[in-house]
């Protein structure tokens, strides 16, 4: 049987993380352009996730916010939990693309902006953040196909309380070990879709801006 | 006016004072690593210098010393200084209109007038029909007049140039060059330009600094540089090949190796019996066929011909110097100049500029 509420779940939940993540992201890549010794430690420490294993990532979750609360909804084994797991574990796939980003702007540009009497608030809004944008979609694209495909650590800090918990993935699991092909393969044909469909957008619609993509004279 | 003192140890060295007048182009010349661009972003206020003072029509930009430290140091932002960059530094995602509306965007609130007075430099700079282009679809030229609207858009108190014609071939150079110069006119504010090109200097610049080493050895005229280098240093950096060494004493000239004295007009500036370095202008050098009490002989070694021009050298038969001597063609043939050919050559002592020797790291070549 199609599980649409895990379908439902699972976009509820990506599309938090992307609300929730985003500016963060973005807020954190910019200030590790200016920060100098610490910068490779906080770097180290936010890729941490990329190579720790989820199951390892989701105990240390389950025990750390095992009891406790916010505003009376207790983070472990409901939405709220998995989704601090899912913004913590999305951290790498968003800050380093918008970093890489923020790191490909000419410093002579920034300088330009300067001479030409902005501010600092102006020279991110009208000048970095344009600038930056393709790596900004390249982390929401990574962080929503990534969200939409966790397992290992949704499991552990969530269960798989359907339509609180239930992720997609966790309901294709579910669905392997009970013998349903069929609405294993309907689920995952999905999640196909949607990581091509991403990827699509990533690399077509969003690639192709002519200033972003030239090479720069001289 | 401009008035600048600036100093730093490292990474660049620096030390030099510039002052710079409403309506003057003051060029700084230098090799390639001598300063002249961390000059140039040190009064922008893009970096800092140990100490120094910086003044802008009465206001202080910066100011620092070795004991306080930075007591005054502007941002880029409140400098009001226009910036033209080597390499241009368009912002790429904006089209050449918005370009120049970036630095309106705090004098001017509205968009539609900041569009419109975008448009009016755009027309002054002759690419009112290039303002929906991007920075990409734009060449060297097009890209730096772009630059030079967005950088005089904020109607800035000083324009700060950085070898802005460099990139830019030959023609599209002397259209900018033209422009340039028509812009002196109406601005009235102080133009720094740094360059490398002595020749760019020479033409477009009222008053020369020459700096070497992030020292600024000598402020002047370009005639004057030319033909009255301060020292040694300064005839080598601007590029004067006929420059030698001897002893000056009691306004005579002796020539080191050659038994010739010149007799030298000086201002008692330089100690007797001092060692100098002696220069003399394409026009104080003649050429002859027959000897005179005068003249010294020499051996034509090589002849260059450059169009109408040809460019002799000449090696003396008394101590073996080495002089260049410009001559048009006919000149040439009239002499009947082959290589190997002995002719004499007349200098007029009167033209002759003498100036100390000093070593490159002599903190006493800070004179301004």
């Amino acid at each position: 049987m199609f599980d649409l509420e895990a379908l439902i779940l699972s976009l509820k939940l990506a599309i938090w993380t992307l609300v929730l993540i985003l500016p963060f992201g973005v807020w954190v890549a910019h200030s590790l352009q200016n920060m100098g010794g610490k910068r490779s430690w906080i770097e180290a420490a936010l890729a941490l996730p990329l190579v720790l294993p989820p199951t390892v990532l989701g105990y240390y979750l389950l025990v750390g916010l095992g009891g406790k609360t916010i505003l009376g909804i207790p983070l472990v084994f409901s939405f709220a939990g998995i989704l601090i797991a899912s913004l913590i574990v999305n951290l790498p796939f968003a800050i380093q693309p918008i970093q890489r980003a923020f790191e490909a702007i000419n410093p002579e540009i920034l300088e330009a902006a300067q001479v030409s009497g902005l501010s600092k608030w102006q020279i991110f809004r009208l000048i970095e953040l344009p600038l930056a944008w393709r790596g900004i979609t390249s982390a929401a694209v990574l962080t929503f196909a990534h969200t939409l495909g966790e397992f290992g650590v949704i499991l552990m800090v969530g269960g798989a309380i359907p339509g609180e918990t239930k992720t997609v993935s966790i309901s294709i699991y579910d669905k392997v070990q009970s013998f349903d092909s069929s609405g294993a393969g309907a689920l995952s044909l999905i999640l196909l879709g949607t990581s091509l469909i991403a990827i699509a957008l990533s690399y077509g619609v969003f690639g192709g801006h002519p200033s972003l993509t030239r090479k720069r004279r001289g | 006016m401009l008035k600048a003192k600036l100093f730093q140890a490292s990474p660049n060295p620096l030390q030099l004072s510039i002052e710079c007048i409403p309506g003057e182009l003051h060029a700084l010349v230098g090799p390639s690593g001598s300063g002249k661009t961390t000059a140039l972003r040190t009064i922008a206020g893009l970096n800092n210098a140990e100490s120094g003072k910086i003044e802008c029509n009465g206001k202080l930009w910066f100011e620092a010393d070795d004991v306080r430290g930075v007591r005054t140091s502007l941002e880029p932002a409140d400098r009001s200084c226009g910036f033209l960059f080597q390499q241009y530094a368009l912002f790429p995602h904006l089209t050449a209109l918005e370009n120049v509306c970036i630095p309106l965007h705090n004098s001017a609130n509205d968009l539609t007038q900041r569009r419109l007075l975008a448009g009016q430099w755009l027309e002054r700079m002759g690419i009112t029909e290039l303002a929906d282009r991007m920075p990409n679809q734009l060449s060297g030229g097009q890209q730096q007049r772009v630059a030079l609207a967005r950088a005089l858009a904020r109607s800035p108190q000083i324009l700060l140039l950085d070898e802005p014609f460099s990139a830019i071939d030959a023609p599209t150079r002397q259209g900018l060059y033209k422009t340039l110069a028509e812009l002196r006119k109406d601005l009235n504010i102080p133009i720094l330009l740094v360059t490398h090109d002595l020749r760019e200097a020479d033409l477009l610049a009222d008053r020369i600094t020459v700096i070497d080493n992030g020292v600024g050895l000598q402020t002047a005229p370009p005639q004057v540089l030319f033909e009255r280098p301060r020292n040694s240093r300064v005839a080598e950096l601007v590029g004067i090949s006929n420059k030698f060494e001897g002893v000056f004493a009691a306004g005579k000239l002796s020539w080191n190796g050659c038994q010739r004295i010149f007799d030298v007009v000086d201002k008692g500036k330089i100690p007797p019996n001092t060692p100098v370095a002696w220069v003399i202008p394409a026009d104080g050098i003649s050429l002859h066929e027959n000897s005179s009490s005068t003249s010294i002989q020499t051996q034509v070694e090589q002849i260059s011909a450059l169009g109408q021009i040809a460019v002799i050298q000449l090696r003396t038969i008394e101590g073996n110097h080495v002089i260049t001597w410009e001559a048009s063609a006919a000149e040439v043939k009239r002499l009947a100049l082959e290589i190997g050919k002995n002719t004499y050559l007349e200098i007029d002592g009167g033209k002759i500029h003498i100036m100390p020797l000093r070593p490159i790291n002599d903190p006493r070549r800070f004179t301004n």
